[in-house]
């Protein structure tokens, strides 16, 4: 019930925002790049939210936002997840030493967090989207693969996996059988997780100056901008805010309802 | 115990030693050159291999290597190629700031969260367990620098009662100034930390609470608050000490956007000044202070979770569970 | 601190104060009087690289340090006036090779080392010096030598004339020969020494008791930095700096003008934007095609889009504080219709394609995606590629490996590099060169002045570059302070008369 509720809730804070980016690849009120609009254009009128110190239009860049940053979070995760799932299923597997070896090495990708190792990708590679996303995605895979990791132990400990190992099942067949459908539901709730957690890093990256370069409308690089003017044109430092805010939230509600759905003991228990 | 406190530590510094290495040569990976950083419009050739000379990137890399690695041994974090300065002590007063400004929001952030949390799931049938619920679900989405903008707004801009940023240049020579600018930071840090702890905190009661043990303690005529006291907080407090841990971590790295927003002079700038200024042994001696720090961070926790609870310590085997 | 300095600096006010009222007459700023003992806040966005303008330090230590920390022979003032400082005088031989300057006596150093001969000649040849990085360095290479005859005097033998030589010694510190490690400390002459400099935050100056000349209006100054304008501008709202050195957006001047506690001010800057293209390759090696691209820019719209109504056009390289400006803004003015016909001309009449290398701080990235929407009215098309400044050094400043950048040019005077063929942007253009090379060795500052304005017209008429437009000087101070310098001429912040009352 709960659960699904939750979900639901998720899914429309969620859909909001991706609507809003379906929209911007065929529609946008005003070029993003134009800046015949006037200086801090305030908001009605011609300019429904106002222009930017630029003449830009606030709505248009707002909207080339949710793109950016559903681009980077979604990318993010399929680049953590892909490397994340496929070290820890190698770890999973793995006996004594290699085991400890390499969990150790995911426990150093650890204690690099995410923002610092995102820097340096960014300032070994140039600030782009795509750097954005093989940082964030490189950081997130060191806690997907640890979990992972965790989740395949649990699994392989089962009786009759020892059962079915001794009888010889082969490891392609034990995982596409029995280590992924049970891990799955595990590793999709973490995975939502991680994807707003994508989301607030780009914002993050952006507002340091390191995420994809101007003129791209990152919501961090419109709020990092908007800075500048807050007490005269507060709508700049309010809206991409808000829109961070209704995403990442939206991604987390979808995350527990997630959570509960797949695992009832836990939902009896709120 | 002893035998864990040395494997753990041997885990310790060979994770630091291959931080060390992956770091330089990520670093060394960098597009251009750090000499260029220090001439300007109008250098010759001749004065950018004048700039190479001076900071040695015209040595051969292996040569660079082993000084960086012999200096480290030596906690020498060596000669910033800009300023000319000791790294070291470049550090050692940026952590003036970014150790206050961590341990006093994270302090902040634990006494607000234990309490909180656990009255969200305590009482998660009255009106306020839901809400308290609410906002902290909204507090993990917000962005901490947003948080940081608006404070400073309303706070320094609008109510002119507290400073917009800076740090006094007495340090803490004045500690009464030197906390003021740290007010807005520390809030900001401690308002999003507080909201991902709460929820820790929060699902952690919820299962001490509808645990079997705390059931039976309470059938056997325990009182609710001895029950709790003597079984829910030893069970509730090994995971929590954990992700306390990690979230101390995560405040610490947090600082380095909190301190931009409020140009507090702290690691996190130096380590972005030192990015753009391609500044490796500034960027070099964050990163391995900082990597530091976290591990020792991991390390302490560990400790404690065992000393917590008995049972942690029949378990073999070096990494984390 | 410690009641010893309060001493000394009671003792200085007292001095302050005695030769203050009849030395700065008409300041007249009101009624209030000027407090002696206050410590000036300034805030900048340009913190030192390190504390040697030989070695590095960037602009942030010319800001800081030149006059207030260290002297030159001569002190260019911030109307732009060459006047004598450590020189009492000098005198040039007939034929213009030999300089011989009559130092100032009764200077010392802040470490209480009288200033010699010695000193100087060390000086010079620290900046002209194989390993020097100093921006300065080629303009000085008209010297042979530097002799020391005797007790007061410095003798300096060129190997041509060179009409700039006093101009150009006003950025030549001079500096203790003995002093060890000018990177982390100093040891001038000025009437500031160095308090502290914490490293991402401040660095102070302390009055020198020792200075030679009038004592400084104030007892001190305190450099705020900040990596943004908007943590700038929000400390001075809220009193935590008492001036801006340099603004460097135009956000938050609405906050400021209007308001009686502050005062803004527009002084002249040497700062240009330039579109810079690299004339050795084509599409951009024919004139036509360039003076298209500058016709095809609204110079005027970007800069109100950036600089919001300040600032001014300049149509080449030379801005109104250098002797030899004109206003060229008409050579290639702004006309859509025009700039097409010189495509057509040129043979690019459906336009082309190129990548602009563009440094990724302000104002690079908007000026670029102006100019890419700009360019896109006349067929061309602007790959924007965005760099970081070190990239930038090395791509396009070294290895020329660029079809076109935007840079900001900070020097007065820098007209010159369209002299040299070798620079980044390779104008190669011998008359132009050769008019550049004899201005340094004309007789008179006139004949000078006549070259460089032929030279200056020449780049303008064949597009050697776009120059987008001139930065604005704008200084924003609490208004209980006077006498600072709102110019700022390259970047010098003369503090020793900034009075706070």
């Amino acid at each position: 019930m709960k659960g699904r509720h939750t979900f639901a809730a998720g899914c429309v804070l969620v859909g909001l925002v991706l609507a809003v980016a379906v929209v911007s690849l065929v529609w946008l009120p005003y070029d993003p790049s134009d800046t015949t609009g006037g200086r801090l254009a305030p908001p009605g009128g011609e300019h429904l939210l106002g222009t930017d110190k630029l003449g830009r239009d606030l709505l248009t860049r707002l909207m080339v936002g949710a793109r950016i940053a559903l681009t980077v979070g979604a990318g993010s995760v399929l680049v953590g997840g892909v490397l994340g799932v496929a070290a820890g299923l190698l770890a999973g597997f793995a006996t004594r030493w290699l085991d400890d070896a390499l969990s150790a090495a995911l426990d150093i990708l650890i204690a690099f967090p995410t923002l610092l190792l995102a820097m340096l990708v960014v300032a070994v590679r140039e600030a782009s989207l795509g750097s954005a996303i093989v940082a964030i995605g490189l950081a997130m895979s060191g806690v997907v693969a640890r979990l992972t990791r965790v989740l395949v132990k649990r699994v392989l400990a089962q009786d009759y996996i020892t059962a079915s190992r001794t009888s010889g099942t082969s490891w392609p067949r034990l995982v596409t059988e029995h280590v992924l459908p049970n891990i799955w539901p595990t590793l999709l709730v973490n995975l939502a997780l991680q994807l707003g957690l994508a989301v607030l890093a780009e914002a993050s990256l952006s507002y340091l100056g390191l995420g994809p370069p101007p003129p791209n409308a990152s919501w961090g690089r419109l709020l990092q901008e908007a800075q500048a003017t807050v007490l005269t044109a507060p709508l700049g430092a309010v809206a991409p805010g808000v829109l961070l805010v209704v995403l990442v939230v939206g991604v987390n509600l979808v995350a527990d309802g997630l959570r509960d759905l797949a695992d009832p003991t836990r939902r009896s228990s709120r | 115990m002893g035998r864990y406190l040395l494997r753990r530590t041997s885990f310790l510094l060979a994770s630091l030693l291959l931080a060390a290495s992956l770091l330089f040569v990520l670093l060394r990976l960098l597009p251009g050159d750090p000499a260029n950083a220090l001439v300007s419009v109008g250098a010759t050739p001749e004065q950018l291999a004048a700039a190479r000379r001076q900071i040695g990137s015209d040595l051969p890399l292996p040569e660079q290597f082993a000084s960086w690695l012999g200096g480290l041994a030596r906690l020498d974090l060596g000669t910033s190629f800009v300023s000319k300065l000791p790294v070291g002590s470049e550090i050692a007063a940026r952590l003036a700031v970014t150790v206050p400004l961590t341990l006093l929001a994270f302090t902040l952030a634990v006494v607000v969260a234990l309490p909180v949390g656990f009255l969200a799931a305590w009482r998660s049938d009255r009106w306020y367990g839901p809400l308290l619920n609410g906002v902290a679900q909204l507090g993990v989405a917000v962005p901490v620098f947003w948080i940081g903008i608006l404070l400073v707004t309303v706070f320094a801009l609008r109510l002119r009662v507290l400073p917009a940023g800076g740090f006094p240049r007495e340090d803490w020579a004045e500690p009464g100034r030197a906390l003021t600018s740290l007010l807005l930071p520390v809030v900001t840090i401690a308002l999003v930390m507080s909201a991902s702890l709460i929820r820790y905190v929060r699902s952690a009661t919820v299962d001490v609470l509808g645990s079997d043990f705390l059931r039976t303690a309470r059938a056997m005529g325990e009182s609710f608050g001895g029950a709790m006291w003597r079984h829910g907080l030893r069970n509730a407090s090994v995971p929590v000490i954990s992700i306390l841990g990690i979230e101390l971590a995560t405040t610490f790295l947090g600082a380095v956007v909190v301190e931009s927003v409020f140009t507090l002079p702290g690691l996190g700038t130096l380590l972005i000044k030192g990015i753009a200024e391609h500044d490796y042994p500034v960027i070099q001696g964050v990163l391995v202070v900082s990597t530091l720090a976290v591990l020792l961070i991991g390390f302490a926790a560990d400790v404690v979770q065992r000393l917590v609870d008995p049972r942690l310590r029949a378990h073999v085997g070096g990494g984390r569970p | 601190m410690n009641s010893k300095l309060a001493g000394v600096v009671a003792a200085l006010a007292l001095v302050l104060a005695a030769c203050g009222s009849g030395q700065e007459g008409p300041a007249g700023v009101g009624t209030a009087t000027p407090d002696a003992a206050a410590v000036i806040e300034i805030g900048s966005q340009y913190e030192p690289q390190n504390l040697d303008n030989t070695a590095g330090g960037g602009q942030g230590v010319t800001e800081a340090f030149n006059g207030n920390v260290y002297e030159g022979l001569f002190r260019l003032t911030d109307a732009g006036k060459v006047e004598n400082l450590l020189a009492k005088g000098y005198e040039v031989s007939d034929d213009g090779l030999t300089y011989t300057f009559e130092l100032r006596e009764g200077v010392t150093f802040h470490s209480g080392k009288a200033l010699t001969p010695a000193d100087v000649k060390h000086s010079i040849e620290r900046v002209t010096a194989d390993d020097s990085q100093s921006a300065r360095k080629s303009s000085l290479e008209a010297i042979e030598s530097v002799e020391t005859p005797d007790d007061g005097t410095v003798v300096v033998e060129l190997a041509h004339r060179s009409v700039s030589l006093v101009y150009n010694l006003t950025y030549v510190w001079i500096v203790n020969a003995d002093a060890k490690d000018l990177a982390t400390a100093e040891d001038g002459t000025g009437p500031y020494e160095l308090g502290a400099w914490k490293r991402g935050s401040t660095l102070s100056l302390d009055r020198f008791p020792g200075y030679w000349g009038t004592p400084p209006a104030n007892n001190g100054v305190v450099f705020h930095y900040f990596t943004d304008a908007t943590a700038l501008n929000n400390a001075l709202l809220t009193n935590a700096v008492d001036i801006v050195t340099s603004q460097q957006s135009p956000d938050a001047l609405a906050q400021f003008t209007g308001n009686p506690d502050y005062r803004v001010s527009e002084g002249h800057s040497t700062t240009k934007l330039l579109l810079a293209f690299n004339d050795r390759k084509a599409p951009f090696d024919e004139p036509l095609v360039r003076k298209a691209v500058s016709s095809a820019i609204d110079d005027a719209k970007l800069l109100e889009s950036i600089w919001a109504g300040h600032g001014s056009l300049i149509g080449s390289m030379v801005p109104p504080t250098d002797p030899w400006y004109e206003d060229l803004t008409k050579v290639n003015p702004y006309d859509v219709e025009l700039a097409k016909r010189q495509l057509a001309e040129a043979g690019y009449a459906k336009g082309f394609r190129f990548t602009l290398d563009t440094p990724n701080y302000d104002p690079h990235p908007t000026a670029a995606t102006f100019i890419k929407s700009e360019l896109a009215k006349v067929g061309i098309t602007v790959d924007i590629n965005v760099i970081t400044a070190d990239e930038w050094y090395s791509k396009v400043y070294k290895n020329h490996d660029f079809a076109a950048t935007l840079q900001e040019h900070v020097n007065d005077r820098d007209v010159v590099w369209y002299g040299d063929p070798d620079f980044y942007w390779g104008y190669d253009d011998k008359q132009v060169s050769e008019w550049i090379k004899d201005a340094e060795r004309a007789r008179t500052p006139e004949e000078q002045t006549e070259l460089l304005k032929k030279a200056n017209r020449r780049i303008a008429e064949n597009a050697a570059g776009d120059w987008l437009y001139l930065y604005p000087q704008i200084v924003v101070a609490a208004s209980n302070l006077s006498g600072y310098p709102v110019n700022g001429l390259n970047s010098q912040f003369y503090a020793y008369g900034i009075k706070k009352s």
